[in-house]
């Protein structure tokens, strides 16, 4: 095993801090054993890295830095991080204090590095990043633009630190916020503050944190603090990445949400797809319940405060928030029908403060800084920053922080490197399965990307998932996809919803497979108004927004499967087939090696035909093709 | 329903066990009943009816409200579960690169009706909603192991080796 | 606290439900999972109403929606109207032959015509579920979800501790349930599976099996002070009846010396 010299130096923490002034001590303490000079090597394994091998890589790299033992000067520390964001380059390391980057780092190069970048002190071309349409390698994280352009806030730890050693998150400043709110605020203070922020609600209704904090705090009774963990939307991890790389920033807004609004008790509930982390969480709760910064009488003071966690058994509705409280009781997870806000009757009947993960993180910082600093960060509407998970057909896959109202330009283009393969933009979808698809070469590229301005064009800010479409995708598929998943994930309780979901499904399966007839889109419309419109919870009342965004915005492509039988993207099977143009096919024959059903014919150097009836419609010859010779018809 | 397959499979309970589990861990909390039966499912790899009514006396809640809850969580399962399980990821991101090929692939080839466990129980196929790991979609997890970016060609490798065992 | 009802402006208890204050002023507003008797799970969301609070409008369902403040209520938009027969259409699908389906379609023109029936047992309005809950037994669930949500017994099995009180059949808005006595039992036939089997007593005077077996300590706890005469679950109701109507007979006529008819139970 490689040393980790500042575990090892670091002082013990055998007692719990009896007041601040001890915290801040230790903490000095360990900066002050910490060079910042000292190399250290941070290797993330999120999530995902870790399901491409980063773990393999971790080891790989402590093993060959203690092989090379004495030869090293320095030895540096190798760390185990959150997610870095830049997930489709995994796996990947930093190396500190120069941020030099490596990607695509298989454990097989670990010996190569060592001997190269550590003992060699040279950078080894083949791991840097090189930018799409570029043939200039970059270097270091601060020139590369996916990370360069982001403004990292909420994120400004993850990857960072080692999120299983809170030692490592209290050097990097964790507890600063709950030591200033204990130390020099009143609870109403820390609400005025968060008021004063405009801190939105992360989890995608956008409520107000701080009035939600008032009016729970105004309740009698004891009162809970809840993190929503669920994160249900397929295609968004911006909160697995938050709990996974810097679980303290969340204990720490949860405790401070807790201080000011008189609570003694908070539960997060985790999704049970999340088991990395479940796991950070557990040993962060009880790290930072040894230093006694959460727990009985945090910090000497009288505010107690106990942490635990809950994980889903699989249920998308469980986010909503009664449906996650009565989860939370151990029942079965269906939304209540009670027109009783949970700040005054929630969890257990008693006034309960749901918050998104996100949310959370937002909180210390605000404290720290003040809410009037927070809202020289994006708009007047919209304050502070936004995480989105950026993945579809997009060069750079990952996690992106932007502050709110940036241009989804700025964020597709800028920070994810725009489309691969030459292809189009055609939509980005916001929002989940509650979202809409927003047309893109129309008018909305340029669209500040807020709370207001996406529900004015028809799809929501959502938790963050962002999932950009290039050409060939269908929006009909699409929207058949959504609803098809909203089927199986609506708790079922309410007529609107399961029959109204149903219904859309069957009418959505039939013209996807050329069998839609005149009047589907407006019988569409009509369920879907009225599904959205008499539902009981939040699921219901969005859930037909992805069939009624894309019937407004790309009403032809509906058209086209209806009357004309045709799926102009190409991909549902039974309303295409593929063509090659002979006028421009010149006969290289990579699409007859690469046909898995030996479907295409053709004498070299001359154009070659596809034969329909053995054609299995799977790409590949679409996608190989480098004259784009290969037609959707 | 295969009930009688989960009749004859029906494996010993160990009292002893759920005990633990119910009054150790979880101090017999009805709040914590969830977690207790996921705790149950992983001993068991699903969740055995006897167990489910012990579940019930011991902490007094009916069994339909935990028969509700065990029908409600898409984690739970009812009969048991095969030897190796193959999640396909099927959220946004693993969709758009082609998922849903991968899960009609497969269960042609166990010969499985979009999802399920094969009669030797000897593998399940599953889909889930996103897995996190959208950068390297589409995802299959078989086994706690993932592979990313996966293919038609290397799921029947796959494949072959647990046929072979 | 006064709240303006379709126009009319009205008086209300505050925390009275909409529903309770629209049939108090004769006001009919449908429903189909509602009951007084239990508490609304507002799960058909045939009860929708407009309720306007200052310039904002908003849809909530009457049967839990407490009332507050003074607001105006809407109970029979053309938006409300539309809305309720997509909803009509919807569940028809799923019972073509409820009649209570059939009147609501005529009141709100649906047509009935335009989904293809499926004949998906029931609209899974709950009530039988939470009646049986209410009552004690725990027989009924709602298993599943989305799609796949009905009512059920636990694990699809014959139950055996329904006590027969036959509530869930009383209250069915849609006549799927039914209750049959064969020779010796009782059986509750939910959506057309058997869900409960419950032995019947025989009559200790007439040997005919009349009520059902049960644990009757449930039945005395819920009836509390108020003892059920022994003499009562021994007996079936019409040797009860016949034994009652000899004493009486006894007792009014031995003076005129008339002998009481012959028959009746043993004494
Ligand atoms: C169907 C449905 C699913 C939801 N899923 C999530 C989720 O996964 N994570 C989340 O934070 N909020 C989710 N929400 C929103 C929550 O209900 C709630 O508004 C939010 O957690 C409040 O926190 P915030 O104010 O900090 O955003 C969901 C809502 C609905 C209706
Ligand atoms: S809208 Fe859908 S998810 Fe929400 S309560 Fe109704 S059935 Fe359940
Ligand atoms: S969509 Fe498959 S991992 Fe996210
Ligand atoms: S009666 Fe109100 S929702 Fe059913």
């Amino acid at each position: 095993m490689a040393t980790a010299p500042r575990a090892a130096a670091a002082p013990s923490y055998a007692k719990k801090f009896a007041c601040a002034g001890e915290l801040e001590q230790y903490r000095q303490a360990l900066i002050e054993r910490t060079d910042p000079a000292a190399p250290r090597i941070l290797v993330c394994c999120g999530t995902g890295c870790k399901a491409v091998g980063s773990l393999d890589l971790l080891e790989a790299m402590k093993g060959a830095v203690s092989a090379a033992g004495a030869q090293v000067r320095v030895m540096p520390e190798i760390k185990r991080t959150g997610c870095h964001g830049f997930c489709s380059r995994g796996p990947l390391m930093s190396f500190q204090p120069e941020n030099l980057f490596y990607q695509r780092v298989q454990p097989a190069d670990a010996e190569e590095i060592v001997r190269e970048t550590i003992l060699g002190g040279k950078r080894v071309q083949k791991f840097l990043y090189t930018p799409p349409g570029s043939k200039e390698p970059i270097a270091t994280v601060d020139e590369i633009p996916f990370f360069a352009k982001q403004t990292k806030l909420v994120l400004k730890r993850v990857g960072r630190i080692d999120p299983f050693d809170i030692n490592d998150a209290l050097v990097h400043g964790a507890y600063k916020g709950l030591v200033k709110a204990l130390t020099e605020m009143t609870p109403a203070q820390v609400i005025e503050e968060i008021k004063t922020s405009r801190l939105r609600g992360r989890g995608g209704g956008g409520f107000p944190a701080g009035v939600k904090w008032e009016s729970c705090a105004k309740q009698p009774g004891r009162h809970y603090i809840i993190c929503n963990g669920d994160e249900g939307d397929p295609g968004a991890f911006m909160d697995a990445s938050v709990m996974e790389g810097d679980p303290h920033a969340v204990i720490e807004g949860m405790a401070i949400a807790a201080y000011a609004i008189g609570s003694d008790r908070g539960f997060f509930y985790v999704r049970f797809e999340y088991p990395l982390a479940v796991q950070t969480l557990t040993r962060a709760i009880r790290q930072a319940e040894e230093m006694g910064l959460i727990g009985e009488n945090v910090l000497g003071t009288r505010f107690t405060f106990k942490v635990s966690i809950s994980t889903g058994a699989g249920a998308f509705v469980c986010g909503e928030s009664s449906a996650l409280m009565s989860s939370l009781e151990g029942k079965v997870g269906r939304p209540r029908p009670k027109y009783i806000r949970s700040t005054e009757r929630g969890f257990r009947d008693s006034p309960s403060n749901l918050n998104n993960v996100e949310t959370y993180a937002n909180v210390p910082e605000i404290i720290l800084r003040g809410g009037a600093w927070y809202t020289g960060i994006g708009t007047e509407r919209s304050t502070g920053t936004k995480v989105f998970s950026l993945t579809g057909n997009v060069h750079n896959v990952g996690l992106v922080e932007v502050p709110m109202g940036s241009s989804l330009r700025e964020i597709v283009y800028g920070i994810g490197g725009g489309i691969p393969n030459r292809k189009e933009l055609k939509a980005v979808q916001t929002g989940g399965p509650s979202g809409g698809c927003i047309p893109i070469p129309k008018k909305f590229l340029d669209i500040n990307v807020g709370f207001g301005r996406l529900a004015e064009i028809g799809s929501m800010m959502g938790s963050g998932g962002m999932i950009v479409m290039d050409e060939n995708t269908c929006m009909v598929e699409v929207s058949r996809y959504f609803i098809s998943f909203l089927v199986g994930e609506s708790c079922g309780q309410c007529a609107p919803c399961r029959e109204g979901l149903t219904r859309m499904k069957e009418i959505l399966t039939r013209i996807t497979r050329g069998e839609g007839r005149p009047g589907d889109v407006e019988l569409l419309e009509e369920i879907g108004t009225f599904t959205n419109s008499f539902s009981l919870c939040g699921l219901g009342t969005s859930s037909a927004n992805p069939v009624l965004s894309t019937i407004r915005y790309f009403r032809e492509e509906y058209d086209a499967h209806i009357r004309d039988k045709k799926c102009p993207s190409g991909v549902c099977k039974p309303l295409f087939y593929y063509e090659i143009d002979p006028a421009t096919c010149t006969g290289c024959g990579l699409c007859r090696v690469k046909c898995p059903a030996k479907a295409i014919a053709g004498e070299k150097k001359k154009p070659h035909t596809i034969h329909q009836d053995l054609c299995i419609k799977c790409m590949e010859c679409y996608k190989n093709c480098k004259f784009t010779s290969i037609r959707i018809m | 329903m295969p009930e009688a397959q989960a009749i004859c499979q029906e494996p010993e309970v160990d009292f002893t066990v759920l005990d633990r589990i119910i009054f150790d861990d979880y101090g017999g909390n009805r709040e914590a009943m969830i977690m207790m039966m996921q705790a149950i499912q992983r001993q068991y790899r699903f969740l055995p009816e006897p167990a489910l009514q012990y579940i019930s006396q011991a902490i007094g809640i009916p069994l339909t409200k935990i028969y509700e809850v065990a029908t409600f969580y898409a984690s739970f399962s009812l009969v048991p579960k095969g030897r190796h399980i193959m999640h396909v990821c099927t959220g946004t991101a693993c969709h758009l690169k082609g998922s849903g090929g991968l899960v009609q692939h497969v269960a042609a080839r166990m010969g499985l009706d979009g999802g399920g466990t094969t009669p030797d129980l000897k593998f399940t196929l599953e889909t889930v909603n996103c897995l996190g790991a959208c950068a390297v979609s589409p995802v299959v997890v078989l086994d706690d192991r993932y592979y990313p970016k996966a293919n038609v060609g290397q799921l029947n490798r796959l494949i072959e080796q647990i046929d072979t065992e | 606290m006064k709240v303006i009802l379709d126009g009319k402006e009205v008086d209300a208890e505050a925390g009275r439900t909409i529903l309770e204050v629209a049939r108090a002023n004769g006001v009919d507003i449908p429903t189909l999972c509602h009951v007084p008797a239990l508490e609304p799970a507002a799960m058909c969301r045939l009860c929708t109403v407009e309720l306007v609070e200052g310039r904002r409008s908003r849809l909530v369902t009457a049967c839990n929606f407490p009332l507050r403040g003074e607001v105006e209520i809407k109970t029979d938009t053309p938006r409300l109207r539309k809305g309720r027969k997509v909803l009509i259409e919807l569940l028809h699908t799923r019972c073509p032959d409820s009649v209570v389906l059939k009147e609501l379609a005529e009141r709100y023109g649906a047509d009935l015509a335009r989904f293809p029936d499926d004949n998906k047992d029931c609209v899974v309005c709950g009530l039988c579920v939470r009646v049986c809950e209410r009552i004690g037994a725990n027989v009924l669930a709602l298993s599943g979800r989305g799609v796949e949500i009905r009512v059920n017994t636990s694990f699809g099995r014959t139950a055996r501790h329904c006590i027969g009180c036959g509530a869930c059949a009383q209250i069915c808005p849609v006549e799927k349930i039914r209750i049959r006595d064969e020779e010796a039992e009782r059986v509750v036939i939910v959506c057309g599976r058997e869900a409960a089997r419950i032995p019947l007593r025989p009559c200790s005077s007439c040997g005919k099996p009349f009520g059902p077996v049960i644990d009757l300590s449930l039945v005395m706890e819920r009836a509390g002070e108020a003892q059920v005469p022994a003499f009562n679950l021994l007996v079936c109701p019409a040797c009860s009846r016949r034994s009652h109507a000899r004493r009486l007979a006894e007792r009014h006529f031995e003076q005129y010396d008339i002998e009481p008819a012959p028959g009746g139970g043993a004494e």
